[in-house]
């Protein structure tokens, strides 16, 4: 899942910490760092709460997620009461959706992809999508700007031409001590900033360094916002491709 | 002898001629009439269909839910607040439903449908909903049962024409097989045996069933008993699922609707949509549906509301539909302005014949002393004759048309009938029953007449004695 892809790559770059700064680092250098690793991270384990925020509500949905590597990942849907026990499972570039109240396996068709997951402004899309920040994008280091008393690189990636991806450019504010993306802006082919994120909160989890709150802002929608916590987070738990089924779907609690 | 007598005794001189004339005017008024009955019954239905089976006459709505019609911008119910409303006098009750969009699957069928939660006793009032139910059901083995019994007046084209088809009641059903009435009780217990279609209404206290469209029972493939799931976005982004048992299937006369809706329980589209004391809108059923009261209900409903709602009548409701019909009703209008054309041409072609015939005739009556006024008055009233004769005869021989096409409508089967449903219109073509419209159609008659009248007036005035008695 994109959300659990930017945390292990947020997890990848706390292993950055002893990175040796005798070296000037290229801008695609510092994206592979803050990108690269989490392909290392074998598994991963994570309790979190979705908050999606609306000018006239807002609701809370929480969930547990289980991943290996890029290609698998399986969520568990806890709270609220009424959504308890759907389950999402991505394998590969496919979506399934399992729910208990109508005792149906479903794949999501394409129809479905661009809409929110859950509700809220994270795309089905987001989820699936496959494209990799290192070699769709060309990358240009535009200053240091400080973020939240972060002092960060303001990184441009610019969507090479042949790539397939949704975005023409993406601005990225990299941490320059630990390597985590503080702030993004996504920008659309017409040049429109469409989305914003910002993760906040830095906190420990299991000896690693993570921002443990994530805001997603569609910049189209005034007063609409999702904020993703994270509330518990595990590491190399030694899942297996197996785990990853439509029978475990069914199955998990 | 006064004018009226002379003028009468005048037409039935030459037979012929009054005839033909009387004739062109009758034609023009019986096509008119026959053309725009048609054309108005057409609209009628239409609109009927989708009022009666769907919309209703006056809705309330939360206010931005007609712009975006989704649950979000549905409203809570405030059953003191709408019993306020329910107060004014031309109200008779509001009936609060809500509405949203769903997949539904049975089976590997899946298909986008429309979910409305209804209240099932209070709906049955709006759109008679219990009374939608399919009875009858010429499936392909009733149909072949039906013919092996042999019966001289069930006829086995018919059967094949309506084979698949559904049907509410007996009356229509006897239309479409062509069965007299005198018939009716002999053959309607074999169709009974063959031929009935078990179904059942929904009741408030349903959690787990649902009522299903004909057309969108035929897509899905799944008849009474089957499960059907619903699947979408509910309140506030929070997922609806659900599993329901289909507990009868309703034919509406829209196939746009038709082919697209499941009624669930009011309480059971709440629980599914996790939208607890949420309604989208409430039809407010009238004592009068008239136009002009309608509209004027609104506004005062209108004026009682405070809060965020709105109330909006059955052409804001059904704006396409209103466009659409009156795009229509201007071709149509075209089309009756291109015959009475034709017509006014040959009504004066025959004016103009007549005059040229009787210039001798004129010349000698006014030579022996009949005064040109007298004359005028006379020809006026000959024509004024002659035309009303065309108008009501026209009108007469028009009204049988009229009413039996209002009773048995023109019905398109086969290829002509699946285009008009796959323009969403019913393959139904009624006539529309005498109404302003044929006062209408007297009145270009009696115009048309008029210009005549005047012309042959001029001429009278005109002539000169001589160059007439001559000619």
């Amino acid at each position: 899942m994109n959300i659990l892809k930017k945390i292990i790559a947020f997890v990848a770059a706390g292993s950055c910490m002893n990175f040796s700064y005798g070296q000037e680092l290229s801008a695609t250098d510092i994206v592979r760092k803050a990108d690269e690793k989490f392909t290392g991270e074998k598994s991963g384990f994570s309790v979190m709460s979705m908050t999606i925020i609306r000018p006239a509500w807002q609701r809370t949905v929480e969930f547990k997620s289980w991943s290996l590597e890029d290609d698998y990942a399986l969520t568990l849907i806890t709270a609220p009461a009424r959504e308890k026990g759907q389950s999402f499972l991505k394998q590969k570039n496919e979506m399934w959706s399992w729910n208990p109240s109508i005792n149906r396996l479903i794949k999501l068709p394409p129809s479905m992809m661009s809409q929110g997951w859950m509700g809220s402004d994270y795309t089905n899309d987001d989820i699936l999508r496959e494209s990799s920040v290192v070699n769709d994008y060309m990358h240009i280091t535009e200053g240091e700007e400080k973020v939240d008393e972060h002092s960060c690189w303001r990184i441009r990636l610019t969507a090479k031409e042949d790539a397939e991806v949704l975005w023409d450019h993406q601005i990225w504010w990299i941490d320059k001590k630990d390597f985590i993306v503080l702030k993004a802006e996504l920008y659309d082919e017409d040049g429109y900033l469409v989305r914003s994120e910002k993760a906040s909160d830095l906190k420990t989890f299991e000896g690693r360094l993570l921002p443990s709150v994530i805001e997603l802002i569609p910049v189209e929608n005034e007063g609409h916002k999702t904020v993703l916590k994270i509330i518990e987070m595990k590491f190399n738990i030694g899942l297996t491709v197996n785990f990853f089924s439509q029978q475990n779907m069914k199955n998990i609690r | 002898m006064n004018n009226y007598q002379l003028a009468w005794r005048n037409l039935w001189r030459n037979r012929r001629r009054t005839l033909i004339t009387a004739a062109s005017v009758f034609f023009a008024v019986f096509f008119a009439l026959v053309m725009r009955s048609f054309q108005l019954g057409a609209y009628e239905r239409m609109f009927r269909n989708v009022i009666e089976s769907y919309t209703g006459y006056l809705q309330l709505q939360g206010s931005d839910y007609f712009d975006e019609a989704i649950l979000d911008n549905g409203f809570e119910i405030d059953t003191v607040f709408l019993e306020k409303l329910a107060t004014d006098r031309n109200v008779k009750t509001i009936v609060p439903r809500l509405e949203s969009f769903a997949l539904a699957a049975a089976g590997t069928s899946t298909q986008g449908v429309i979910v409305m939660g209804i209240d099932p006793e209070k709906e049955n009032r709006v759109t008679d909903m219990r009374n939608r139910l399919v009875r009858y059901r010429l499936t392909p083995k009733a149909v072949e049962a039906l013919k092996n019994e042999k019966i001289p007046s069930l006829s086995g084209d018919l059967l094949d024409i309506f084979i698949n088809e559904s049907y509410t009641g007996t009356g229509r059903l006897m239309i479409d097989l062509d069965i007299d009435e005198k018939d009716t009780s002999a053959i309607l217990p074999v169709i009974r045996r063959h031929a009935s279609f078990r179904n059942e209404y929904l009741s408030a206290a349903d959690t787990s069933s649902l009522l299903l469209g004909s057309g969108l029972s035929d897509f899905l493939n799944a008849g009474v008993g089957d499960t059907i799931v619903l699947m979408g976005q509910g309140y506030h982004g929070s997922t609806a699922a659900g599993k329901y048992m289909i507990k009868g299937i309703v034919r509406l006369p829209a196939p746009d609707i038709d082919n697209r809706i499941v009624y669930l329980p009011f309480s059971t589209a709440q629980a599914l949509y996790g939208a607890p004391d949420m309604a989208t809108s409430a039809v407010i059923l009238l004592h009068s549906n008239d136009d002009h009261e309608v509209i004027e209900t609104a506004g005062r409903l209108q004026e009682m509301i405070s809060g965020p709602l709105k109330v909006h009548t059955w052409k804001e409701l059904n704006a396409l539909l209103v466009n659409q019909l009156e795009a229509d009703n201007k071709s149509g209008m075209i089309m009756i302005a291109i015959l009475y054309l034709v017509i006014a041409f040959g009504v004066f072609g025959t004016v103009l014949m007549m005059m040229a015939e009787r210039r001798k005739e004129f010349g000698m009556l006014v030579s022996i002393g009949m005064k040109k006024g007298k004359l005028a008055g006379v020809v006026s009233l000959e024509m004024l004759f002659v035309g009303l004769l065309g108008v009501v005869s026209g009108i007469i021989a028009s009204l049988p048309v009229v009413i039996y096409g209002n009773v048995h409508p023109i019905r398109f089967t086969g290829e002509m009938g699946k285009m008009y449903t796959d323009y969403g219109f019913e393959p139904v073509m009624p006539t529309m029953l005498p109404d302003t419209y044929y006062l209408w159609q007297t009145v270009v008659v009696l115009i048309i007449l008029s210009v005549a009248i005047a012309f042959s007036i001029r001429k009278i005035f005109s002539i000169n004695v001589i160059s007439a008695m001559r000619s």
